[in-house]
């Protein structure tokens, strides 16, 4: 069975398509990225499947239940951290964890245990009397999701987790996805961060005006991008005079003994490179092969270049 | 089936906890909720040399009106705009049981003001002729008035201040027409018609029967027509919210 099945999800603003037939599988115990640019519908598609929005056409499964027909029953298995929603910032944090938990039907000793061991796994137990008006970004950001985890959920979902913490917070909140991870929870994440994306999820969806344009593993997505190596030799002495053809139809570019080519075969190229400068007495001095970012791979999926 | 059940009232009752806890237990409100009602009953009252029962019995139907409806028109907009809303809607509740509890602290809040206007009458030997009817009046009228509220709040805005605009367009003159502060009896005969519309001029009327033994409308039709008005205010209440909630959220 799996965690998440969306199918062919489907909604409009104002005859502004913001999702336009997104389905996607996510499976029991994996970290699932809705990756996108701005106003790809990343939001509008996570506030569908945690029940906030009703699709004007399509349905999604969570845990085997429907989320427009048993909302209730698919809130209790799930735990949400929207992107711009906030705690109650005149409660403490203390009163926002028991609010929630009791929001749940948890039993109020239960919610009391539950609530001080987020607190201090979040390094918040000190400030639990605070207002959340007086955390700090990233505390308020660690308090949501201790919210989003007091019901004990077998699925967590993400919006932009760690968008605007800092370094540090970022880290802890990545950290806490891994071991949320180990523990067997489903996360289901959008995030603008690609490199984090790459580092945490197993795999990544990639939506381009309301539609999933790529699926698969971060490194499977490379692939499925073309994105290109970047190859860069080193001469003993400038090859201006050099003719270089044999490299095309790759792009290549010579700044002085400096040769630089994007290639989608890099051992190909390389060998080539061997032999062109045997036979022309070159000296190489320096190789140096760049995989692709996944930042490129993104780029180059989410603006439609492939 | 119980479970469910055990949930939703373990829901509502946090709804109406937190409601107490952020917007109720506030110096502001609390001073509203007093000072309102009173300085309006004694611009009405001072001088005229009227009976003590008579201006106990305006006094409880003006505190309710200044009390249990508010702070309810401005939950919904407030929260939206604090972006508190999503974050409470993406629990597993719904967004009746929201409503309900934001009834209840309503309820709530109007009780604890009119109460000690009932024990200063009970003290000055001034009682209604039958507290339990009165008791039942008084809570379907808090209820009622609370559900009004809420209904104001079904406008999908986050601005406060619109829901607040209509919601005083249709109370304060509720107050002239509906025979709290001067007995139907006593109204310009046009008057009428408009205060039988009125869901204030039924619990008015009951009050002041209650205390002054005399009323312009049989106690038994006003009782029915309190219970009525409240559940047709709460109903209605939640029923524009189911409506305008995916919008509201839409919005943000």
């Amino acid at each position: 069975m799996y965690a998440i099945e969306a199918f062919d999800l489907h909604k409009s603003f104002e005859n502004v398509k913001a999702v336009n037939g997104v389905s996607l599988r996510v499976r029991k115990g994996e970290i699932y990225g809705l990756l996108g640019p701005n106003g790809a519908g990343k939001t509008t598609t996570i506030r569908m499947l945690t029940g906030l929005l009703k699709p004007d056409r399509g349905y999604a499964i969570i845990m085997g239940h429907d989320v427009v027909k048993e909302p209730i029953k698919v809130k209790k298995l799930i735990g949400v951290v929207p992107e711009e929603a906030n705690p109650y910032p005149d409660l403490s944090a203390w009163d926002n964890l028991i609010l929630v938990g009791r929001l749940y039907g948890i039993p109020n000793y239960e919610i009391r245990e539950r609530a001080s061991n987020l607190l201090k796994l979040l390094d918040l137990y000190n400030m639990k009397d605070r207002k959340a008006k007086n955390l700090s970004k990233g505390q308020r950001q660690k308090l949501l999701i201790a919210m989003a985890l007091i019901g004990n959920p077998k699925v967590l979902f993400l919006d932009e987790p760690t968008s605007g913490l800092d370094v540090l917070s970022a880290r802890k909140i990545r950290e806490l996805i891994l071991e949320m991870k180990n523990e067997g929870i489903t996360v289901f994440l959008t995030t603008h961060n690609i490199e984090e994306a790459g580092e945490l999820c197993d795999r990544v969806a990639i939506i381009r005006n309301g539609r999933i344009v790529a699926e698969g593993a971060p490194s499977e997505l490379k692939i499925k991008a073309g994105a290109y190596t970047y190859v860069t030799i080193m001469f003993n002495k400038p090859l201006e005079n050099c003719k270089l053809d044999f490299i095309k139809p790759y792009e290549y570019k010579v700044q002085s003994s400096k040769l630089l080519v994007i290639c989608s075969r890099p051992a190909e190229v390389v060998v080539k490179i061997i032999e062109y400068a045997k036979k022309n007495g070159l000296d190489i001095l320096d190789i140096k092969v760049s995989p692709p970012s996944f930042e490129e791979v993104f780029v180059r999926l989410a603006t439609g270049e492939v | 089936m119980k479970d469910e059940y055990v949930h939703m009232f373990k829901a509502v009752w946090a709804i109406c906890w937190k409601d107490i806890k952020l917007y109720y237990a506030k110096g502001p409100i609390v001073v509203t909720g007093i000072i309102f009602p009173i300085f309006l009953w004694m611009a009405f009252y001072a001088g005229k040399g009227l009976e003590l029962k008579e201006g106990l019995a305006s006094l409880i139907t003006l505190t309710l009106l200044f009390t249990a409806s508010s702070v309810t028109p401005i939950i919904a907009p407030w929260e939206t705009r604090q972006r508190t809303l999503e974050m409470l809607l993406s629990r597993p509740v719904t967004v009746r049981w929201v409503l309900v509890g934001d009834v209840l602290a309503s309820t709530i809040f109007g009780m604890v003001f009119v109460t000690p206007i009932i024990a200063l009458g009970a003290i000055l030997n001034i009682t209604p002729a039958n507290p339990f009817l009165t008791i039942v009046a008084i809570t379907f009228t808090a209820v009622g008035l609370s559900s009004l509220g809420v209904m104001f709040s079904a406008i999908p805005t986050d601005t406060p201040a619109d829901v607040v605009l209509l919601s005083s367009l249709v109370k304060l003159p509720l107050m002239f027409v509906s025979g709290i502060l001067v007995p139907i009896t006593q109204l310009p005969s046009w008057i009428l018609p408009i205060a039988l519309l009125s869901p204030i001029t039924y619990p008015a009327d009951f009050v002041r029967m209650q205390y002054l033994g005399s009323s312009f409308l049989p106690p038994y039709l006003s009782l029915i027509f309190t219970v009525l008005f409240a559940l047709v205010f709460m109903i209605l209440a939640l029923e524009l919210h189911e409506k305008s909630i995916f919008k509201r959220l839409e919005k943000r």
